[in-house]
């Protein structure tokens, strides 16, 4: 599509039948058609500007702060890769939508009925093979794409492996996570069992939480961190991330739990080790070994 | 599109005994007798239960709620009571009482329950007729949606309020749930109700629909339902949004009975409703309209119910069961005696996806439909559209955990689950495709329903993009719960479905009433509330991203901005949709009479007079083509051809 | 709905109701019942799943009807509730060809026949959920067996109903030799209840000690 502006000229000398595949040929006249450039020109218009607003959404996400570890750079990445993949497509079809409402195409106004009726396009071979063939490769490619990260992020995040047979076991800090109506609480099982209502860690050290619920469903979502697990009464559920960034963050609940459920939020501060220690001693815990 | 020609000639039938008058009991049955029937049977059982229980328990019985013993128990006997008493007073119980002791229905019968020369009565009786049936669901959508957009209204005020608690935080989450469920009902009925009953036996060429009887009986379970769901908000309300997770249902007070009673009787209703559009259209369809002449909106209808037909029950036991753990003590969701959180979220997401597709199916088939008519060009690809349609029908099945990516039930499902949500993607393009190429170089003819078709299109886009977003289980573990997953399917249930089905009624319109919706008042009323639409949900969109959660009525202050804008944008809505309404309650008394084709569509229902008569053929059609034999050879192939042909030999390569 | 018909060669009854050739109705009503029988099924499977779902999980333990006691419910009344169902839709059946052959007054009496056997085995039903060694608070195992019997016993209530209207039918003639079609739909549907009758007595008789003896206990973190 990129070759349309040097094809032009050429077009107009006389072409020479023999030596050029049809399909070219077709390209080629089809290009000439008063409206095609104006479509191309209009989709690369508008896919830029679809792009352009995923930065504004990426900006939006990180206005409190983020992000905050690994995942949620993980996480932006792929909003920005999304994005990317499914603009042209996009931009495409609101190309023609635009195209056709601004009467590029003419247009009929008024109550009288058209008078004449349009080309009678019943389908067209290239057109609907090229729509699928593009559609599908766009897919797979989300498709791929989503997989990778998915086992990417479930890796940072410990998946379902429990924080003692991680290969960085070591330092990793075991987190208890409780919601009940309206509140979370923290316990620190390695940290002589010290309870807290606000989730403080220390930075750059991999954390690993078993998530559960006293009543209702609620969901733990550690909002910079792009963290997110529900909290089931009757099960455990497992999720983790590493905090890369010094600061408080927040933490909401995200799934209705009734009354106060607006309320039902707390906040992550990350902290440095040494602060981390004081902060265990200060609840009455042992230290970190 | 047709050619008709006498196949049925008058022949006469031999008719059992006429016993009474025709119609029989149904003569004394009008929806008053309905309603008085529906709250005596309602009070009754709500005594003589109320007097068991006493017996059985003798007052001591323990619940976790603090009610008074045996109310749970009343509240339910009383809503079946009230359902039961309802349609025994319209008469629905008459069929097969008489179907059993083998009365059958005479002709006289017959015609007298199809409403023929009854008047404006018919509207309010067990009526068979699937005109009156399609009237009488578009009401009962305008009512929904009158009553869900107002609780819209309230849910923005609330958030648009940030300096203040305007309601009590329990109705606000009953408001939030009731709008949902609310809407959800409305949206569902709001094609396939006034549309898939009126206009899709005639497009298909038949006198009525397969089951009549099943017709009004789907229609008067519906109306049936409603109450026991309004009422809640009278109850205490039910707190838990439209999806009532369990276990926090169980901690509602009674009115949660309401809605578990509604949505058992709305999954018959829905039910029976799909049995008989599918039997209609796979039976009943005109002489000569082989499947490759169907029109695209009855292949969008019937896309539609079968998804319906074959998920629903999957809601309906979702809340038996949890009726079930209420009034019966069983536990099925309550995890410290072995119930599971995750059975009722998986049985509640087997329907509560395919629902979403129950919705954006025919909304899109009748766009489908409606584009040729106003581009006088052939449908493109119809056969690719047939395609995207079933290819959407069958990956339905296979998408539910992506609402439930986060929930921890099964992380490794996250992978193939991810996978088949994104390949839906697929089969929807087609539909774009489809769309696209009817546009491409046709001249359009600005009315409002071509307006629709553009204006669902850009909303699908948007809910298109931002639901590649939400499919990606990495990016929806920042999205999930927030309110960015909230504008992104009111985009495509609103924007697509709602907005589709506006103009597939104004589409429609002067065939129903026999007059014009007024075009200019109509208009405004459209475009005013998509604008506010666009303000509410961008502003939404931008709450969501900051990290809003879903369903709270205070938050952080960061989102105060947002939340403004979009209370704004949801009054702008409220007041376009007002406007909308006035057009078609005007046009409806006094519009501008219609002919039988205003629009020049080829569709069989466009053959018809209007007003439709009594059986809507004289003679039954015979069809001989599909009904998108528009245009005019297309003049830039020709030119193709003839030059490739002169220059290389190459004969005919589409290129347009 | 309108009395005309077409053609006169057919020598088939009439539908007085729309005029129709019965075979036409017929063939609307075959597929209305597949339809309602597709429906029905996901009704069944939203049961077994239930069942199923929670013998895998055996959340906080609280599968087994109470602890240490296994007071799992007897087997033999499933069995035997199915098989007489199952008796039953063979009578149906063989009403219908039956009455095919024109013996209309034999079709009757199986019919009835049937009818009867779907009467006993109701009772059957009541009796066996009155006498189930728990009740519906005691654990999961004790909510999705009674809800399977609960099920069949809405089904068989219905059962009840069609095979006696198909007997009255049959007697009034309203079914007739060259009409009989009505009897196959009955049978139809009541074949579909004896497979979901027989699915529930499997699981029952296969999933009753659940595989996961190392759920949480509520509200705890065990590591
Ligand atoms: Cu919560």
């Amino acid at each position: 599509m990129s070759t349309v502006d040097e094809r032009t000229p050429e077009a107009e000398e006389p072409e020479s039948p023999t030596n050029r595949p049809p399909g070219m040929h077709l390209a080629t006249r089809w290009m000439e058609r008063p409206y095609a450039r104006r479509i191309i020109l209009l989709t690369v218009i508008i896919s830029a500007v679809i792009i352009a607003l995923t930065f504004v959404m990426v900006a939006f996400m990180n206005l409190s702060g983020g992000p905050a570890s690994d995942i949620q750079g993980e996480i932006e990445k792929t909003m920005y890769v999304l994005t990317f993949t499914s603009a042209p497509l996009m931009g495409f079809t609101l190309a023609i939508l635009t195209y056709s409402w601004w009467g590029g195409w003419g247009k009929v106004k008024g109550p009288e009925e058209p008078t004449e009726e349009g080309p009678a396009i019943r389908t067209n071979g290239v057109a609907v093979v090229a729509w699928i063939t593009v559609c599908s490769l766009l897919a797979a490619f989300l498709v791929i794409w989503g997989l990778v990260e998915l086992a990417t992020i479930t890796a940072s995040s410990y998946g379902s492996v429990p924080a003692n047979q991680q290969p960085n076991a070591a330092k990793a800090i075991d987190i208890n996570v409780t919601g009940q109506q309206w509140v979370w609480s923290f316990q620190y099982p390695d940290q002589g069992k010290i309870t807290s209502s606000e989730l403080v860690v220390p930075i750059n050290v991999p954390l690993y939480f078993n998530v559960t619920s006293l009543d209702v469903v609620h969901s733990f979502w550690v909002v910079e961190a792009g963290v997110k697990i529900d909290a089931n009464p009757g099960a455990i559920t497992n999720t983790g991330f590493t905090p890369n960034k010094l600061g408080t963050f927040n933490i909401r609940c995200a799934e209705l739990c009734g009354l106060h459920h607006a309320y039902m939020e707390t906040n992550l501060r990350v902290v440095t080790q040494e602060q981390f220690d004081s902060w265990v001693r200060e609840m009455g815990g042992a230290k970190t070994s | 599109m047709s050619a008709t020609a006498v196949i049925h000639e008058q022949k006469h039938v031999p008719q059992p005994r006429q016993v009474g008058k025709p119609g029989g009991f149904l003569h004394r049955t009008n929806f008053t007798t309905a309603v008085i029937s529906g709250i005596v049977l309602a009070a009754i059982f709500y005594f003589i239960t109320g007097a068991i229980v006493q017996k059985v328990t003798g007052g001591g019985q323990q619940n976790n709620l603090s009610l008074p013993d045996g109310l749970q128990q009343q509240i339910t006997m009383m809503y079946i009571g009230w359902i039961i008493g309802f349609m025994a007073g319209i008469g629905a119980f008459a069929g097969p009482i008489r179907w059993m002791l083998g009365h059958d229905l005479t002709h006289a019968d017959a015609e007298y329950m199809a409403g023929k020369d009854m008047g404006r009565k018919k509207f309010w009786k067990y009526t068979t007729d699937h005109k009156v049936v399609g009237i009488q669901y578009l009401i009962v959508a305008l009512i929904l949606f009158g009553l869900g957009g107002l609780l819209a209204m309230l849910i923005r005020t609330e958030l648009g309020v940030t300096w203040a608690e305007v309601f009590n935080p329990n109705f606000y989450n009953s408001l939030i749930g009731t709008h949902g469920i609310v809407m959800i009902i409305a949206m569902i009925i709001a094609v396939t109700g006034p549309l898939g009953n009126f206009i899709v036996p005639i497009m298909c060429g038949a006198r009525d629909m397969a089951f009549p009887r099943l017709n009004a009986l789907s229609l008067w379970l519906l109306v049936a339902a409603i109450p026991p769901l309004v009422s809640n908000l009278l109850m205490g309300g039910i707190r838990d949004g439209w999806t009532v997770y369990q276990p926090l249902a169980d901690q509602a007070p009674v009115g949660m009975i309401g809605y578990q009673i509604t949505i058992i009787v709305f999954a018959f209703s829905t039910g029976i409703a799909s049995v008989n559009l599918i039997t209609t259209v796979v039976t009943m369809r005109a002489r000569g309209m082989t499947w490759s002449r169907v029109p695209i909106f009855v292949y969008g209808v019937v896309g539609s119910s079968i998804m319906g037909l074959i998920w629903f029950p999957m809601f309906q036991y979702s809340q038996i069961l949890a009726l079930s753990d209420r009034v019966l003590q069983t536990s099925f969701y309550t995890p410290a005696s072995g119930g599971s959180v995750w059975l009722y979220e998986n049985l509640f997401w087997l329907l509560g996806h395919p629902e979403v597709y129950v919705i954006v199916i025919p909304a899109t088939a009748a766009l489908l439909e409606i584009m040729p008519v106003f581009l006088r060009k052939p449908l493109f690809s119809y056969k690719l559209a047939i395609a995207g349609i079933f290819g959407i029908v069958g990956l339905s099945a296979v998408v539910w955990v992506h609402h439930m990516y986060m929930t921890g039930w099964a992380p490794s499902s996250n992978y193939p689950f991810m996978m088949s949500t994104e390949m839906i993607s697929i089969p929807f393009s087609f539909l774009l495709l489809v769309m696209l190429g009817t546009m491409w170089r046709g001249k359009p003819w600005m009315k409002l329903p071509m307006m629709a078709v553009y204006a669902v299109i850009w909303n699908k886009v948007i809910g298109g993009i931002t639901g590649v977003y939400l499919s990606d289980t990495p990016v929806d573990q920042y999205m999930h719960g927030s309110m960015f997953v909230v504008a992104h399917f009111h985009f495509m249930l609103m924007g697509a479905g709602l907005f589709g089905a506006m103009g597939a009624i104004a589409y429609w319109f002067p065939k129903m009433t026999n007059r014009y919706l007024d075009e200019l008042v109509a208009s405004i009323g459209f475009w005013t509330a998509f604008v506010g639409f666009q303000i509410t949900f961008f502003a939404m969109f931008v709450a969501g991203l900051q990290g809003m959660p879903r369903r709270v009525l205070q938050f952080d202050q960061a989102f105060n901005m947002a939340n403004w804008i979009s209370t704004v944008g949801a009054y702008v809505i409220g007041i376009g949709m007002l406007i909308f309404l006035y057009a078609m309650i005007t046009s409806w008394r006094s519009g501008k009479l219609a002919p039988g084709n205003p629009w020049g569509a080829h569709t069989l229902e466009a053959q018809t007079e209007t007003p439709v008569p009594h059986e809507n053929f004289p003679v039954l059609p015979v069809v001989t083509s599909d009904p998108y034999d528009f245009g005019v050879p297309d003049p830039y192939e020709m030119l193709d051809d003839a030059e490739l042909e002169a220059n290389e030999g190459v004969s005919k390569v589409g290129a347009s | 709905m309108s009395a005309t018909t077409t053609g006169t060669t057919s020598p088939e009854p009439l539908s007085p109701t729309t005029g129709e050739p019965v075979s036409e109705v017929a063939r609307r009503n075959r597929l209305g019942i597949w339809l309602i029988i597709v429906s029905c099924t996901t009704g069944t499977v939203a049961l077994l799943v239930a069942y199923a779902y929670l013998w895998s999980l055996n959340v906080s333990g609280g599968w087994a009807p109470t602890a240490g006691q296994a007071n799992w419910a007897d087997d033999w009344p499933f069995w035997a509730i199915a098989l007489g169902m199952v008796v039953a839709t063979l009578l149906l059946w063989r009403s219908w060809r039956v009455m095919q052959s024109g013996k209309s007054g034999a079709s009757v009496a199986l019919a009835g026949l049937a009818s009867l056997i779907f009467l006993v085995c109701f009772i059957g039903q009541i009796m066996q959920i009155a006498t189930f060694p728990f009740g519906p608070q005691d654990g999961a195992y004790a909510s999705a067996t009674l809800w399977l019997a609960l099920a069949n016993c809405i089904w068989l209530s219905l059962a009840m109903f069609l095979a006696t209207a198909v007997m009255n039918r049959a007697r009034v003639g309203r079914i007739a030799p060259d009409n009989a079609s009505q009897i196959q739909f009955i049978a139809m549907f009541a074949t579909y209840l004896c497979i979901a009758a027989l699915l529930g007595a499997v699981f029952t008789l296969t999933m009753k000690a659940s595989p996961n003896q190392s759920s949480p206990a509520f509200g705890t973190f065990q590591s």
